[in-house]
């Protein structure tokens, strides 16, 4: 945990340092009349002080600082393969309508499980997204876009 | 009008058939919830909060209370069937429960869980009746300093009783005040940390930003590993816990009911911590401590009538002060906010039907609970055997779905998913989310607290100490605080005794 807490304590120091120099451009103002930069001043240097503690705090383990895998032995690429196919979806959603779109984006899900069986991917995308499409569009007024298809 | 004459009011509030219906719904969502791992509690409601825009805020907070008492039971089932606790609540109930099935007593451990779940319900739910009230009226009294100094204590409890490092939960707990700052700031109205981003002028939203944390964290984690459930397949008798089970397991259920509603109240308490100290307590007063983790009954009942009354007493500090205790009251208090009601002292004055309402609606989720889980536990035992192969594609596109109608918005999509990778990373980090949710939503108020009373005392700090009940509040939380030092102090003295030596 050494190596992780090292590198996740830089990762907060960094943001601190970001929020608290905007918070200074937004304006602190007084303790009499305090600004919009006021909370999140104090919040971000608390936020960096406390980042430095626990780098240090990392720092002064008395375990081998070691290369710590983060994703050694996990099934890594479906997660990737499905946070691209979420971050596609939400672009082509305006663009391809509801309909095509969701059909896509559960053929896609179902076929990272379920590999060999194509027709049953298929069968499966198909009814998810005419069934979520008359649950929340129809019954309950959901107001999905309808893209360049108009579906 | 009285206690009594109010929940009769209550019961005709419940009573009609959109409440009814609504409170059935919920509590069977929150059921399923609870026996499918995948998404939790707060997910749930986070999803169904957007499809619920054009009903009443009464049938709304009604469906809402029903997916969370229902997520507390439908939790035991997977825990005490499969070894693989629903919920994060219901932990603790593998160790005894999966036991009990193992030695061919599925059906009283299910039983005793279910029974101590209403048990515990009710007591909370009288306990709420109770206290609300009172407590709302003494909080009319409280002016923006007693406020900021119940946050700062709610904000420093829950980092303290963090499931891992406490550091760790201080520094997301801070994320979570940068965080809810995005956004028109409280005062000026100004934009303030949107990067240039309109969507942001409005704030990152709640929905995606728990969707994206719980729910979709929650799926990307499974799908890192190969899930292989082994489900209890003996079949599943006397659901009736026998007179001898009922002896052993009375007392646990009632010291459960109380310990959960105590520290329900208790911000960051809520109804994982709940059963774990309730658990602890059971092994620490049972006569023969080595049955516990071998099956014993009490094992079962004491967490699992904890959780239940926990979610009754969370409901206290929402509805009387308006500070949600727990990430899953966060979201009950933007529930309220969308239906245009400001959680609070006056909730109880000005929305009776909907407090009354509320609470009359428990009783009734308690019993449809009941109900749903004894003699439907065969149902429940089959939609765990649905492969998560078709449930997480289902619960993506669900999230996806909830995330956008809040606002019709393609941005919230964004966010979700930014959050859900986030939570991911953050997991794999041991940083919890918890904390930035409650810290997200506490955040304005805390700010428009500081900033009234600096206002009022004239840039003077000495306002928070000065009152009695900020004075007393921000001590504990400054004693909470130190207290953290003590083992660190007791072990370099060790240290140091050993070097002397």
């Amino acid at each position: 945990m050494k190596a992780l807490d090292q590198t996740s304590s830089l990762f907060w120091l960094l943001v601190s340092l970001s929020v608290f120099v905007e918070s200074i451009r937004l304006g602190v103002g007084t303790p009499q009349n305090p600004g919009m930069g006021f909370l999140t001043l104090g919040a971000s240097g608390m936020l960096g002080i406390l980042s430095l503690i626990l780098f240090l705090q990392a720092s002064l383990k008395k375990e081998k600082l070691k290369a710590e895998p983060l994703f050694a032995g996990k099934l890594w690429r479906r997660v990737l393969f499905v946070l691209v196919l979420l971050i596609l979806y939400s672009r082509m959603m305006p663009v391809l309508g509801y309909l095509i779109s969701t059909f896509l984006l559960m053929t896609g899900l179902f076929w990272i499980l379920e590999r060999k069986r194509i027709a049953w991917v298929f069968v499966s995308s198909i009814m998810t997204t005419l069934i979520t499409y008359f649950v929340f569009s129809k019954w309950l007024n959901c107001q999905f876009p309808d893209g360049l298809f108009g579906l | 009008m009285g206690v009594f004459d109010s929940i009769l009011y209550g019961f005709q509030v419940t009573f009609q058939p959109t409440n009814i219906l609504f409170c059935a719904i919920g509590v069977l969502v929150g059921t399923l919830v609870g026996v499918l791992p995948g998404i939790g509690p707060a997910g749930a409601m986070a999803l169904l909060l957007p499809a619920t825009f054009r009903f009443p805020a009464t049938s709304t907070l009604i469906m809402l209370a029903g997916i969370y008492y229902g997520v507390q039971y439908g939790g035991s089932t997977t825990s005490i069937l499969v070894n693989i606790p629903g919920e994060a609540s219901s932990v603790i109930t593998c160790i005894d429960g999966h036991q009990m099935a193992r030695q061919g007593r599925a059906g009283p451990a299910l039983g005793i869980a279910a029974w101590g779940s209403f048990i515990a319900g009710t007591i909370a739910n009288i306990g709420l009746m109770f206290v609300s009230v009172p407590l709302a009226k003494a909080a009319l009294s409280f002016g923006p300093p007693e406020y900021f100094a119940l946050m700062c204590t709610g904000l420093i409890i829950v980092t303290y009783l963090a499931q891992g490092s406490i550091l760790k939960a201080v520094i997301m707990a801070l994320v979570g005040i940068i965080l809810g700052s995005i956004g028109l700031d409280v005062i000026t109205g100004l934009p303030r940390f949107t990067f240039g981003i309109n969507e942001l002028t409005d704030g990152v939203g709640i929905i995606p930003l728990v969707m994206g944390l719980f729910g979709i964290s929650e799926i990307l984690v499974n799908l890192e590993e190969s899930l292989k459930r082994e489900i209890f397949k003996a079949h599943i008798k006397n659901l009736w816990p026998s007179l001898k089970d009922w002896a052993e397991a009375k007392w646990a259920i009632v010291r459960g009911s109380i310990i959960g509603f105590l520290l329900g109240i208790l911000p960051g308490g809520g109804a994982v911590i709940s059963t774990f100290v309730a658990y602890a307590v059971e092994k620490k007063v049972a006569k023969e401590p080595q049955r516990f983790g071998k099956g014993a009954i009490e094992g079962v009942a004491g967490p699992e009538s904890a959780n239940n009354a926990a979610a009754g007493g969370s409901l206290i500090p929402l509805l009387s002060l308006g500070i949600p205790p727990n990430p899953i009251m966060a979201i009950f208090f933007s529930a309220l906010i969308i239906h245009g009601i400001q959680p609070g002292p006056l909730l109880i004055k000005q929305n009776p039907d909907l407090f009354w309402g509320l609470i009359a609606s428990l009783y009734l989720g308690n019993a449809l609970l009941l109900i749903l889980n004894l003699p439907l536990i065969g149902m429940w035992v089959k939609v765990l055997e649905i492969p998560y192969r078709i449930l997480f594609p289902l619960i993506l596109l669900f999230c996806l779905i909830g995330a956008y109608s809040m606002n019709n918005v393609i941005f919230d999509l964004y966010v979700m998913i930014f959050f859900g990778a986030a939570g991911w990373i953050m997991r794999k980090f041991g940083y919890e989310a918890a904390p930035l949710i409650l810290a997200y939503v506490l955040g304005p108020m805390l700010e428009q607290a500081l900033r009234q009373s600096l206002l009022i005392s004239q840039g003077s700090f000495l306002i928070f100490v000065s009152r009695p009940i900020s004075g007393i509040a921000l001590g504990f939380a400054f004693l909470l605080l130190l207290s953290n030092l003590f083992p660190y102090f007791k072990k370099r003295r060790k240290e140091y005794e050993g070097f002397k030596e």
